[in-house]
């Protein structure tokens, strides 16, 4: 009975991963499916998964709207940058929260709950009279050092905890055998901090790359708008919504998205088995 | 592995640094690509012709093409004034407006609609197109749509496009329920009602309206009914919720759970999501912003024989309340009186005509609502669509400062509780006005 049991359980996993990965990929399903159905299917109360006819031409209208590639560059460069800059500053910043004590921790959490706090509604406007009047509204950089900041605290947070499940004792373990501190920082935290920084880098790029408030109210320019904002014009006044061009600019909107979480990912695994502690 | 010292050994990864670096130096360099890219990019300077930005919410691909026809038109004919159009989508651009204004940055023509604007207005942040509007354009827009964009005795705004509701019919079920068509100039609600009951047989229900946000449905259809919700403006505004404000909820009311002709699905859906009973036969009728007539031509089963129903009309008329799509200009505009003429040159009859078909609206000027008619006969029910144009009135509450709040807060659950039988018609009108005196004490 007990080896029964036993050999039971293997299969109630898969079935359990595999419900689980249903429920997260559905969405995605769906969303290519509708984005290959023409507007009177997606209007009809017959669902299906498969189109009846694939409707192709969603792709070639959501491509022709102006500026999906060039959003789609816009976006790309500001989630790239914002992500490499909030990592230039979490990490050392990271590391400093974790392994000091006293005044200078409590106050850096402290901005990190406070900071959370704050609706955007409540900041953007100061922050659009502090960036108008230093000439950085309506441009990439403006936008990327916004999504930086409002990205870093919790960047911050999240990779202090990995910090902070480095054993203490491996950086002694660095000191004792000759390494200055920024050896064994080199050497030994950041190699075994790599799942955390592509954890946060993953998060920070995704943060960037989703965000619609600030750029929408930062960007004045078609030339400058990131995809979010290209996207919502598929919205319409009076309850229009092109559905189907719609689904079809989300997907292809979300290949680069898709494409860096692929290459991360591996990165990911393998930041994992680097740097193990033996003994 | 542990130490003779009592430490623990530590493996070194090599090459990391190495990746390390490589990754620093990508991330300085996508910077510093950055930095770059917006030094390089900039105002060319304060010579050359004036340049009008004019930020548009044009969404349909037809709509846009016609926007960016007309600009062009203009540019070419107006070398020293040259209007670049500002794509903008309608999610969020109320809030982007207000940064906008509030930070210097709004641009000189403005795209939105009535309801939204009074506001700005209010706050002086749209220069008075009173005297800058011609004669020829002002009488060519019948009043109620004019006094939609007028505030305090300012017109605010040039009025471009509307919708009103229309009744749109499967002929096929009406006629085998024996019902004959309507071909007035109008259709009663009595009427509407009657065939409504009619129709309901076995799985098909007489009508299907989408009510899943019924105030704005309810304020525009009440001044047939002789409903006006609101008197006074600005902050002096005052509620009324009597006869002809309830008549209306009271008669859907009715529909559904007394004749039981209304597909109660439908009550809780958005308009579009209810078309999709139309589309399957299981409504006979559905009630649907008058835009839809494109997307029923486009979307709906080839087999289904539709129809659009002439306007409904109240014991008062067939009157409903104008909240149409406008063109204001920015008060801190440099160029208020070329914004004004661009905005003159784009209401003229042929562009909105064009703007409107497109978009499949109603113009907001007698002239393009007859060259439209003309140029498009009865083709997907646009007669009878066009025709509703002139019923246009003023919408009282388009004034009223704290409307906006009433309607998300207090109107909107209110309205869903009572036609979800969880209120009745007394606890209804007590909601509206208590949450209205709550608001504005």
């Amino acid at each position: 009975m007990r080896v029964i049991a036993q050999q039971m359980v293997r299969p109630a996993q898969y079935v359990a991963l595999a419900g689980y990965i249903i429920f997260l990929g559905f969405p995605l399903l769906w969303l290519l499916s509708a984005s290959v159905k023409s507007s009177g299917e997606l209007n009809s109360l017959v669902v299906n998964l498969l189109p009846q006819e694939w409707h192709w031409e969603n792709y070639s209208e959501a491509l022709a709207r102006q500026g999906l590639v060039r959003s789609s560059a816009n976006s790309a460069i500001v989630a790239l940058a914002s992500t490499a800059l909030v990592i230039l500053v979490a990490l050392p910043a990271s590391y400093v929260l974790a392994r000091l004590k006293g005044a200078i921790r409590a106050a850096g959490v402290g901005w990190i709950l406070v900071s959370q706090v704050f609706p955007v509604i409540l900041v953007i406007l100061p922050l659009f009279l502090i960036l108008r009047t230093i000439g950085l509204t309506d441009s990439l950089v403006g936008l990327t050092l916004v999504h930086t900041t409002y990205t870093l605290p919790f960047a911050l947070w999240m990779l202090q905890g990995y910090v902070a499940a480095i054993p203490v004792e491996l950086e002694e373990a660095g000191s004792m055998d000759g390494g200055s501190r920024l050896v064994v920082l080199r050497r030994i935290v950041f190699p075994l901090l790599a799942p955390g920084v592509v954890a946060t880098a993953m998060f920070s790029f995704v943060s960037s790359w989703n965000e619609f408030f600030f750029a929408l109210v930062l960007l004045q320019s078609p030339e400058n708008y990131t995809l979010p904002i290209t996207l919502s014009t598929f919205i319409g006044g009076e309850g229009k919504v092109a559905l189907g061009p719609l689904a079809a600019g989300s997907v292809l909107a979300a290949i680069p998205s898709i494409v860096f979480f692929s290459i991360m990912q591996k990165k990911l695994t393998g930041g994992l088995m680097a740097g193990a502690v033996k003994g | 592995m542990t130490s003779p010292h009592g430490h623990t050994s530590t493996t070194y990864p090599k090459g990391r640094p190495m990746k390390s670096r490589g990754v620093f130096i990508a991330a300085c360099l996508t910077t510093t690509t950055l930095l770059l890219a917006a030094c390089g990019s900039g105002d060319a300077g304060d010579d050359g012709p004036v340049t009008l930005k004019f930020q548009a919410l044009s969404d349909q691909p037809a709509a846009i093409a016609a926007t960016e026809s007309i600009v062009e038109d203009w540019n070419t004919a107006n070398p020293d004034v040259q209007v670049e159009i500002v794509p903008a989508g309608w999610d969020g651009v109320y809030d982007k407006l207000i940064t906008q204004f509030n930070g210097g940055a709004a641009p000189d023509i403005i795209h939105y609609e009535a309801a939204s604007i009074v506001s700005f207005a209010r706050d002086g942040y749209l220069a008075d197109l009173t005297d800058l509007m011609s004669d020829e354009r002002r009488a060519d827009i019948p009043e109620g749509v004019l006094d939609s964009v007028t505030v305090d005795d300012q017109v605010i705004a040039y009025p471009t496009e509307l919708q009103s509701y229309v009744v749109f019919a499967n002929r096929t079920l009406l006629e085998d329920a024996g019902v004959e068509i309507p071909t007035g100039e109008t259709m009663t609600w009595d009427e509407l009602r009657e065939i409504a009951k009619a129709t309901t047989k076995g799985d098909v229900y007489g009508l299907g309206w989408g009510l899943s946000s019924p105030t704005a449905a309810f304020m525009a259809l009440a001044p047939g009914f002789g409903g006006t919700y609101i008197t006074g403006t600005g902050e002096d505004a005052d509620l009324t919720v009597g006869e002809g404000e309830m008549a209306l909820p009271e008669l859907v009311h009715g529909m559904a759970y007394d004749d039981k002709s209304i597909l109660p699905v439908t009550l809780t859906q958005s308009g579009s999501e209810a078309i999709a009973s139309f589309y399957a036969g299981q409504t006979a009728m559905t009630v649907q912003g008058s835009y839809q007539a494109a997307n029923i031509a486009k979307d709906a089963p080839e087999d289904l024989d539709w129809v659009a129903l002439p306007p409904l009309a109240g014991p008062e008329g067939p009157q409903q309340a104008a909240n149409p799509q406008t063109l204001s200009v920015n008060i801190d505009s440099e160029h208020v009186e070329e914004s004004a003429e661009f905005i003159e040159f784009f209401t003229q009859t042929e562009h909105l005509a064009a703007l409107n078909e497109a978009d499949a609206l109603i113009p907001a000027t007698t002239s393009a609502q007859e060259a439209l008619t003309e140029k498009l006969g009865d083709e997907n029910g646009w007669s009878t669509i066009l025709a509703s144009g002139q019923n246009f009135t003023a919408a009282p509450y388009l004034f009223a400062d704290s409307y906006a709040q009433w309607k998300d807060t207090v109107a909107t659950p209110a309205y869903q509780r009572y036609l979800a039988q969880e209120t009745d018609e007394t606890e209804l009108a007590d909601q509206l006005t208590s949450g209205w005196d709550e608001i504005t004490q």
